[in-house]
């Protein structure tokens, strides 16, 4: 199919003009090649405006990174396409690639997600836990179930005074059989998410399971919706903040790693 | 497995069983080995990177979803 008869694709048009630059004959090889590159770059950015309807920015080399976890967590069931899915497959081997990398002093972790599979956001959220580099999480519209654990996962969590959180029970939806023995499984998931987001931040025990089994707050569910500040005061998050802030803080623990310039 | 999620569930599963088991095959995307989803049309979709190399995953052009030639 060409390009003309796609929707949503708009002619290209290359944000430096390339100019020939002033340099020795010899330099005519490098030049080309570099040309080159340039041409799989734009490529590259072509196909992403294509497939993903996402539009590159100009790449400036940043020492902070940022990793985005939207949609459903997808664990090990490919979920049906109307689901929009962070593969926690292809953000492990990333989180491998930012930790050794030396250019990365800093990982900003931007979330908007609505839960999904335990394991996976478990895996995401020890992942994040476990890095050696400076780390910000920033819950932005929601991080809803699963959410909650990753966002407490980076050495500094914060949220916009609009997102939402839900807590709630884990419930029986796997392929699990056996009621007893389900129950038990159910029950040792749910425990495995709790004690995460205690131990990396500061809300208890005993007031995380009251928001998860408060009755009389959701409409179908049992649970809490904890929106911003709240998410604060309860301890799950340190603070109330945006990308300026979370920016900042990062920018802050890197120079105090001695790492950081500018 | 156990989703946890404040969706229905029934909204997040629809369509699961009009998903086919879809045709794969394992390539090698400019030295990268790869697992991509034969479409209808013959286009080669990735699924996900076999690469142990997590460089590799940093790639823009190596993302799940892209149309890769071969």
């Amino acid at each position: 199919m060409s390009n003309e008869n796609r929707q949503g694709v708009f002619p290209f048009h290359p944000s430096q003009p390339i100019q020939p630059s002033p340099g020795k004959p010899g330099d005519d090889h490098q030049k080309h090649s570099d040309r080159n590159k340039d041409d799989d770059k734009t490529k590259a950015s072509m196909e992403s405006v294509k497939e993903l309807g996402a539009n590159n920015i100009p790449q400036v080399q940043s020492s902070i990174h940022c990793l985005s976890i939207v949609g459903q967590v997808e664990g090990h069931m490919v979920l049906p396409p109307q689901n929009k899915t962070t593969k926690y497959e292809h953000l492990i081997p990333q989180l491998v690639a930012l930790e050794q990398a030396k250019e990365v002093k800093g990982v900003v972790i931007m979330l908007n997600t609505v839960g999904g599979d335990v394991e996976a956001g478990l895996a995401i959220a020890e992942m994040i836990a476990s890095m050696s580099k400076p780390t910000v999480s920033v819950v932005l519209g929601g991080g809803h179930s699963i959410g909650v654990p990753i966002a407490v996962a980076a050495d500094t969590s914060m949220i916009t005074p609009t997102a939402s959180m839900t807590i709630h029970p884990i419930r029986l939806n796997g392929l699990v059989i056996g009621v007893p023995q389900t129950y038990e499984y159910v029950e040792k998931m749910q425990d495995r998410v709790i004690n995460f987001v205690i131990s990396h931040s500061n809300v208890s025990q005993e007031k995380f399971r009251e928001f998860m089994f408060r009755a009389g707050e959701l409409a179908r569910d049992i649970g809490t919706v904890l929106i911003g500040q709240e998410a604060v005061e309860a301890g799950i998050i340190s603070s109330v903040g945006g990308l300026n802030e979370a920016i900042n803080i990062l920018n802050k623990s890197i120079e105090g790693n001695g790492e950081y310039v500018q | 497995m156990i989703l946890y999620t404040p969706i229905q569930l029934e909204q997040v599963l629809q369509g699961l069983d009009e998903m086919k088991s879809a045709k794969t095959k394992q390539v090698m995307i400019s030295g990268v080995p790869a697992l991509v989803q034969v479409e209808e049309d013959g286009s080669n979709k990735l699924v996900k990177l076999l690469s142990t190399d997590p460089e590799h995953y940093m790639r823009p052009e190596l993302v799940p979803g892209v149309q890769v030639k071969i």
